[in-house]
């Protein structure tokens, strides 16, 4: 391409030092691409691969609870397992998943050719899979992490010699979470870049998508939640392996630290969770019940009030430390305020949906499943707020109902709506719908059979993170329900890899609109052209698409438009000639290489290998710093 | 208002591309890229760089007051002065006075959410 | 024919964009649109701004540490018999003075004095580098007078925060003198201030939390006087 540097005297050799990769198809293609569509499958593809390796735990932990005194897994094994399925679900699945959806939509949806920093961008997804692989390689090094996904100290923070977490594997954890912080921090950047900077003519910020506005708000709680559990990590690594004394009581040190330090990052963290699952239900709503969203400036202004309020409340997650009773109050008080900006965007998915013209599709079922889903799981959470009761239920399987009802019940189903909604404009197949509701009905059944006997269970008093109850205490029924849940659910996921699988194929052929939807994507192909739009659209309104196709009449009844629809776009067999797209690129797969490098010189304090790793990281970063932007 | 004609590269090139290109682009007559008034002269950075110098001394001395005024006060004046060197270096040195209000907006909200995070948190450690 | 402020829409805003559009005070998108921000050209500068933004609560969080261990009954080296004023003043000053280069080299580039540029660039990276120079030493200093990372909390705090903050000196050197290698070679024309700019923007940022930790960690009455 012409390079538009006129006014400087051309650079004396404009190459970079590896030859730039021009592959646009094939596996080549897809590890230097730095188009956000492709980056978006390749995370949410991961993202799934993970789910099912969480899965995976989540069903030994099962068979292993199945019975009183189970011996399918010894404590340390346990311990293993829940530590890495909770710490898989969370920064694994949970995050990328969202990051996947947002780096393919987002841009969509604000008109946009791509996001702001295409090759960060890349890195981001590098480092998400390069950690994962980092932490997962524990199991063969020595052992998984096995101080729980939250990692309390002194327990995980005591030197190695000490004996309470022998191995690498508290090592193993706080590392591989220091580098995916790395890599949601530049995603968490790009995100908030482009959506300032990058949005098409007309699309003023209350106009954006609320999924779109969602990705914006969990950009910022990302930005700032991460730097404090980068220290708490820090802190508890250099605890384990250099002597320090942060969390050693003995020294006048304060394990209550880390706690604050994790929480203010971990509250926050579950509010990134569940935000882009509410942004996904707030777009199929509406499409599914031809209505617009009810309230969108209340919902949009409540996903902030709650992105702000989740700060304040961290603490009720050390309800039974002895933090005191103006601690508790205040921190009690904050969290039951947090339901009411909850409450609001849940009485207005309802309102969408009221006096709508329902289809009740896959995408439909889910999204309906996730208000009841996610409104238990609420409502567990605000009997969590009552302090008291709280004593009560902490570290009971009480907890483990309420956030699965939260994050399963809310965030996953929302996930799976998600799916069956976009997967049409991804592979431009439908997914199949037979298969869809028994994905659906499978996934309900199985989780509600999974996860509400736990709320009875933690109320009679069983232990979270405990690897065998006893047999005289009346908790092997409910126990076997749960276990048998927990396989209908591993189930209805087969059936959902499957559909995915055969539907690439075989789905019916989904055309540009298949939905008869609101928001920009669905103005373009499908599978969208590598350039998005053959020209940067110009919104004059919030769900600008649906007024390009209808209109009302006296009676408030819709009409169509003729000149609407995008299969009238002007796409008129342009083939995106003239539009020129940033070019693939190595080096933020070289650059990422770096860190799992250097990850392994920490975990095995190996100077050698830090050498190695800064040396990769350092060439990857000079020679992407000179190589053209395109 | 595209049939047919060839767009120049400069239409055609995507927003994102130039972005990374750090902008070979047009701006405002006098003003770069998002500045909304010319940054400071060089006369301008050195004198602010002097009153950095004072202040700073000013600090030191106040330090040695130690026994002499209230501890209280010694406290209070130290975040005073040193508050006046962050929001001098942030304001000229790095143009925050001059550029668009929406860099200002995001890094306040950032050290803002710092200190009232940290201080929460100090406050239940029963530090304050 | 489209001027190239704009480039959110560079396809449809041929009629509309006056060349000598201002950037419009409501930033990037006001109420109708990105039309005429040119924020789109400040990308890198919004990405860095936010990582500072960020960066604020990673060393916050040091600094707490810090302020939650300070005075607590503990053996060992404590701050009052180890720390020189006077000689963390003049590091500081250094460090001062290092801004200053900054904010002249980026002065030159922006007015295309690539000398001048050079030069600026090299004397903020040495003042940098005799900063950290002086970082050494006191740590060498506090070592001998045996104060380690483990040997109480004062020794933890103290040297992983001023630590930290001087690996991200060290980092802000090696961006200066890269930059200062890719100038040489003609790789940095007067189009590339912005990247200076940002590179300025860490540095300075690097400078203002020593601000606070001089003066919260050096000059703080020590607990208990």
């Amino acid at each position: 391409m012409t390079t538009v540097q006129d006014a400087v005297a051309a650079p004396p050799r404009a190459v970079g030092i590896l030859r730039r990769p021009k592959a646009n198809r094939g596996f080549v293609s897809w590890i230097t691409t730095v188009d956000h569509k492709k980056i978006g499958i390749l995370y949410v593809v991961t993202a799934l691969v993970f789910f099912v390796l969480a899965g995976v735990e989540a069903l030994l932990l099962r068979l292993q609870l199945f019975q009183p005194n189970g011996t399918v897994l010894t404590a340390g094994q346990y311990n293993q397992l829940f530590t890495m399925h909770g710490t898989t679900m969370v920064f694994l699945v949970g995050m990328p998943i969202a990051v996947g959806l947002g780096n393919y939509f987002l841009p969509l949806q604000i008109g946009a050719r791509d996001v702001a920093f295409p090759r960060i961008n890349m890195f981001g997804y590098w480092v998400v899979l390069f950690g994962g692989i980092f932490m997962y390689s524990s199991f063969f090094l020595g052992g998984a992490p096995d101080g729980g996904w939250f990692g309390y100290t002194p327990l995980t923070s005591a030197p190695l010699d000490s004996g309470f977490l022998p191995g690498r594997g508290p090592d193993f954890w706080t590392v591989g979470l220091i580098l995916l912080g790395i890599g949601s921090t530049t995603s968490a950047i790009n995100f908030i870049v482009t959506c300032i900077n990058m949005r098409c003519p007309g699309m003023s910020l209350l106009r954006m998508p609320v999924f779109t506005w969602m990705m914006l708000v969990i950009a910022f709680l990302t930005l700032f939640a991460i730097p404090p559990v980068t220290v708490a990590l820090i802190m508890v690594f250099f605890d384990r392996n250099f002597g320090t004394l942060f969390f050693d009581p003995a020294a006048g040190g304060d394990p209550l630290l880390y706690q604050h330090l994790f929480w203010i990052f971990g509250h926050p963290e579950v509010y990134i969770l569940i935000l882009p699952g509410m942004g996904i239900v707030s777009e199929t709503l509406p499409v599914f019940s031809r209505k617009p969203l009810f309230g969108y400036a209340i919902v949009v202004f409540s996903g902030i009030a709650i992105g702000f309020l989740g700060w304040g409340v961290w603490a009720h997650h050390m309800f039974v430390t002895g933090l005191g009773p103006v601690a508790i109050s205040a921190f009690g008080l904050a969290t039951m305020l947090i339901a009411i900006p909850t409450g609001v965007k849940i009485f207005n998915w309802l309102g969408t949906v009221w006096g709508g013209s329902i289809r009740l599709t896959t995408s439909m079922l889910f999204s309906l499943g996730f208000i009841a889903m996610f409104t238990l799981g609420g409502l567990s959470g605000v009997m969590h707020s009552v302090v008291p009761a709280d004593t009560q239920q902490t570290d009971t399987y009480f907890v483990v109902a309420h956030f699965h009802y939260v994050l399963f019940g809310g965030l996953i189903f929302a996930v799976f709506g998600g799916f069956y909604y976009w997967y049409p404009k991804v592979f431009g197949r439908m997914l199949d719908e037979r298969l869809g509701k028994i994905n659906f009905w499978t996934l309900f059944i199985g989780f509600n059979l999974t996860f509400a006997p736990m709320h009875l269970l933690g109320l009679w008093g069983m232990p979270r993170r405990t690897y065998r109850y006893d047999n005289d205490l009346g908790w092997e029924t409910l126990n076997q329900l749960v276990t048998v849940g927990s396989f209908v659910i591993a189930f209805s996921v087969l059936v959902f890899v499957v559909n995915a699988v055969v539907s690439k194929s075989r789905g019916a052929i989904a055309g540009n609109d298949p939905w008869d939807g609101r928001t920009l994507e669905w103005t373009i192909p499908s599978p969208p052209p590598e350039y998005n739009f053959a020209e940067v659209p110009e919104v004059h309104s919030r769900d600008d698409f649906w007024h390009q196709k209808y209109t009302e009449d006296d009676e408030g009844r819709l009409v169509a438009l003729p000149s609407g629809g995008s299969d009238d776009h002007a796409d008129d067999g342009h083939d995106g000639h003239g539009i020129h797209l940033p070019s693939p690129s190595y080096y933020p797969l070289i650059t990422a290489l770096g860190l799992p490098i250097l990850g392994y010189a920490a975990v095995f304090t190996n100077p050698w290998l830090g050498v190695l790793g800064g040396v990769v990281l350092l060439f990857g970063l000079f020679a992407w710093a000179i190589e053209p932007a395109d | 208002m595209s049939e047919g004609t060839v767009k120049t590269l400069e239409e055609e090139m995507s927003a994102v591309a130039h972005a990374e290109m750090g902008g070979v682009l047009k701006p405002a007559p006098g003003l770069l890229p998002g500045e909304i008034d010319s940054h400071p002269t060089p006369f301008k950075y050195v004198m602010i760089f002097l009153i950095l110098v004072v202040v700073t001394a000013v600090e030191v001395a106040t330090s040695y007051l130690e026994g002499d005024i209230s501890s209280g006060l010694i406290v209070a004046l130290l975040l005073f002065w040193a508050l006046v060197k962050f929001v001098l270096v942030a304001m000229y040195y790095m143009h925050l006075k001059t550029d668009q209000p929406m860099f200002t907006r995001f890094f306040v909200l950032g050290a803002v959410a710092a200190c009232v995070l940290y201080t929460i948190m100090l406050t239940t450690l029963h530090v304050f | 024919m489209t001027t190239i402020e704009q480039t959110d829409a560079p396809a449809t805003q041929v009629d509309d964009a006056p060349p000598t559009d201002p950037t419009p005070s409501h930033g990037a998108g006001g109420d109708h649109g990105g039309h005429g921000s040119s924020a789109t050209l400040t990308n890198g500068k919004l990405a860095m701004w936010l990582f500072l933004a960020s960066d604020c609560l990673f060393f916050g969080a040091f600094i707490s540490a810090y302020l939650l261990y300070r005075g607590r009954p503990q053996t060992g080296p404590t701050p009052t018999e180890l720390f020189d004023i006077p000689f963390t003043s003049a590091t500081s000053f250094i460090l001062l003075m290092s801004s200053l280069g900054m904010v002249l080299a980026l002065a030159a580039i922006q007015r295309g004095d690539h000398r001048r540029f050079r030069l600026w660039l090299l004397a903020t990276a040495i003042f940098g580098a005799t900063f950290i120079a002086g970082q050494i030493y006191e740590f060498t200093h506090f070592a001998r007078e045996g104060l380690h990372l483990d040997t109480n909390l004062f020794g933890s705090t103290f040297f992983v925060l001023t630590g930290f903050h001087g690996a991200h000196v060290c980092l802000g050197i090696l961006w200066l003198v890269s930059l200062w290698g890719m100038s040489m070679q003609g790789r940095l024309g007067t189009d590339k201030a912005e990247s200076v700019e940002i590179a300025g923007l860490y540095w300075h940022f690097v400078d203002v939390v020593w601000i606070v930790i001089f003066t919260v960690i050096y000059l703080m009455p020590q607990p208990g006087t």
